[in-house]
């Protein structure tokens, strides 16, 4: 339930998730997850036309049923990145801080196994999910075994709902866009990995348009005015995978995690490297996560600090040496240098090491 | 199940519990389109079967278990139903704190765990549990049982129909957990037969087989009945769990 390369999220969530998506990767050729789904457009080679139009159900509105991944998960590990300083409120920014010192161990889902609520939504999920659609009742199933209604059977939201993980949804059609709202959320989760809050009065509201075949358009407005000072959209791709499934991803499995994470951000004990030493580290390194995707880091100097920056998202590398940095989420950062150049990035976090070598860009 | 199903019927009681002190929510009481009335507005539960444009029953709906036939009440079987192999005999032993319930994972105790929706899609019949808000999905657009399963807590099913009844095949269960009232091994086979009888009723026969464990298969049956005009509930095992570490094995 978290990117595969994520440097500020709770360690224990990211070790499980690297067993999931180790699974997928060692089963993703198991004959039983490649089974040729009946009613997919193909191309000549037999694989899957994603470019096709979208497929219609019976009733004539779009069919949005398909086992959807999201490649690229800009708010995965932060929903607020596009808030400005003042836009969240006081109480949940000082809480959100108090979370990323505990470096996530208190994190509901993916330390202590509940189910993951809002942040199942294709906005913020990191996992596949499948949507089956009836004309009334839309479900999307996930792999860690938890399921969403969505009745689109014209009933209202309830007035006042039984507070639970998933919330109540009810959707309606807007020309080929299903607009679903809900409501009813409990307070318990967090929204993101860096652990940003949100209350009873959470309602999201998701936008889904099959643009053809293969690509969902998902965007999904937050609007918690208990929390936010203002309503904000994200919005996320999703790539349909053809002739899949889910797979089993059951947090609770031999957990063992959860009794580890011991420290607090605040334990990291800064020394003093020279302005000078630090430029030398300025610069792009670009490569793939162990499991393929792709990841590219900026690194600058802003002051006599190093900052680092991936789509957008900037931390501050607290140096531990003059050549290992600390990022606020407990991941390591070492520069390694060949002939007095620096030549490659070595990250290292529980979701797995990547080593990325130096590119020459211009910025 | 007798005592092994303490900490599960424990929690059960408070998902029930629960279900008791929220049924008045007016959430829960939406009169669902397509229900067949009686002239004073009630379901008419003995209405026909409704079926599906293909012709085939429509297994759709919220249903609940009549009785509860692997937890508190024991099921009726005759003596000498269940025989055990020798290696099934030398894996039966206390399995309180192996109860996978216990420690909430999740357990397909496919006829005990009531409330369940099932509806049908695009080859797919889906089954949405209320116990812990957990769904299984049984394949019957003619894809065969894997021959290599990945091994799973909730198998693989299959299903395909044997005129009105929907006749599912699951395998491919993991073997370090216990979903049966007794042990279980990677062999394990689970034939299901749903059959909806009329509107509010549907039948359930399973047909447990582990050539490794029993020495003949042996079936219990469960009849469930709809329960109109509401929805599922969550339940959330993992929530507040203090349960397991007061399970303590039987001497």
């Amino acid at each position: 339930m978290t990117p595969p390369f994520d440097l500020t999220d709770a360690p224990g969530g990211r070790l499980k998730v690297l067993c999931s998506l180790a699974l997928i990767a060692t089963c993703a050729s198991g004959q039983w997850l490649n089974y040729p789904a009946p009613g997919i457009l193909r191309l000549p080679d037999g694989r899957a036309n994603l470019a096709a139009p979208a497929p219609k159900a019976a009733n004539g509105k779009p069919d949005l049923s398909g086992v959807w991944t999201i490649n690229y998960r800009p708010y995965n590990e932060n929903i607020a990145r596009d808030l400005k300083p003042g836009e969240i409120l006081p109480w949940a920014e000082a809480l959100t801080k108090q979370r990323q010192e505990n470096l996530g161990k208190d994190d509901p889902s993916s330390v202590h196994c509940l189910p993951f609520g809002p942040r199942i939504n294709f906005a913020t999920d990191a996992h596949p999910l499948k949507i089956v659609q009836t004309p009334t009742l839309i479900v999307i199933l996930g792999q860690d075994l938890t399921y969403r209604q969505i009745f689109l059977d014209g009933r209202d939201l309830p007035a006042d709902p039984n507070p639970d993980f998933m919330g109540y949804s009810v959707g309606h059609w807007e020309g080929d866009t299903l607009v679903v709202t809900t409501a009813g959320y409990n307070d318990r989760t967090w929204l993101d990995y860096v652990g940003h809050p949100h209350t009873g009065s959470l309602r999201t509201i998701e936008r889904f348009h099959r643009e053809d075949f293969g690509h969902l358009e998902i965007s999904e407005t937050f609007d918690d005015p208990k929390a936010y000072a203002r309503t904000w959209d994200v919005k996320v791709t999703g790539d349909l995978m053809p002739d899949s499934d889910l797979l089993e991803y059951v947090c609770n499995e031999n957990e063992k995690d959860s009794a580890h994470m011991v420290g607090k951000a605040s334990d990291i004990k800064a020394v003093d490297v020279p302005p000078e030493v630090l430029a030398k580290y300025a610069g792009v390194y670009s490569g793939t996560t162990r499991l393929g995707r792709p990841i590219r880091f900026e690194i600058f100097l802003s002051g006599r600090e190093l900052w680092s920056s991936r789509d957008g998202a900037k931390q501050l590398l607290t140096p531990v040496s003059t050549t290992k940095f600390a990022t606020p989420g407990g991941a390591q950062f070492e520069f390694i240098g060949e002939n007095e150049q620096i030549v490659d990035l070595q990250l290292y976090n529980l979701a797995g090491d990547a080593r990325l070598p130096r590119v020459r860009e211009e910025r | 199940m007798g005592k092994s199903c303490q900490g599960g019927s424990l929690k059960l009681i408070c998902g029930v519990a629960l279900f008791a002190s929220c049924a008045a929510g007016q959430w829960l009481n939406y009169p669902a389109p397509g229900i067949p009335r009686l002239p004073d507005g009630k379901p008419n539960l003995s209405a026909p079967v409704p079926r599906t444009p293909d012709g085939k029953p429509d297994l759709s709906g919220l249903w609940t278990n009549d009785a509860d036939p692997l937890g508190q009440r024991p099921v009726e079987r005759k003596p000498g139903d269940i025989v055990l192999t020798p290696q099934g005999k030398a894996l039966q032993r206390p399995r309180e704190n192996y109860f996978p319930g216990a420690r909430c994972l999740p357990n397909i105790l496919y006829l005990a765990v009531a409330p369940f929706k099932i509806f049908v899609s695009r080859g797919t019949v889906v089954m949405l549990y209320e116990h812990d808000t957990t769904f299984r999905q049984i394949f019957i657009d003619g894809r065969q049982l894997p021959k290599d399963p990945n091994p799973t807590f909730m198998g693989y099913s299959v299903g395909k129909w044997d005129g009105d009844t929907l006749e599912v095949d699951t395998s491919g269960f993991n073997d370090d957990e216990l979903i049966l009232p007794g042990p279980h091994s990677d062999a394990l086979h689970i034939i299901e037969r749903f059959r909806r009888r009329d509107f509010g009723h549907l039948e359930i026969q399973a047909t447990i087989n582990d050539p490794k464990i029993y020495a003949k298969p042996w079936t219990i049956t469960v009849n469930s009945h709809l329960v109109p005009d509401t929805e599922l509930l969550e339940y959330i095992c993992n929530e507040n769990e203090k349960d397991l570490k007061h399970m303590v094995e039987s001497k």
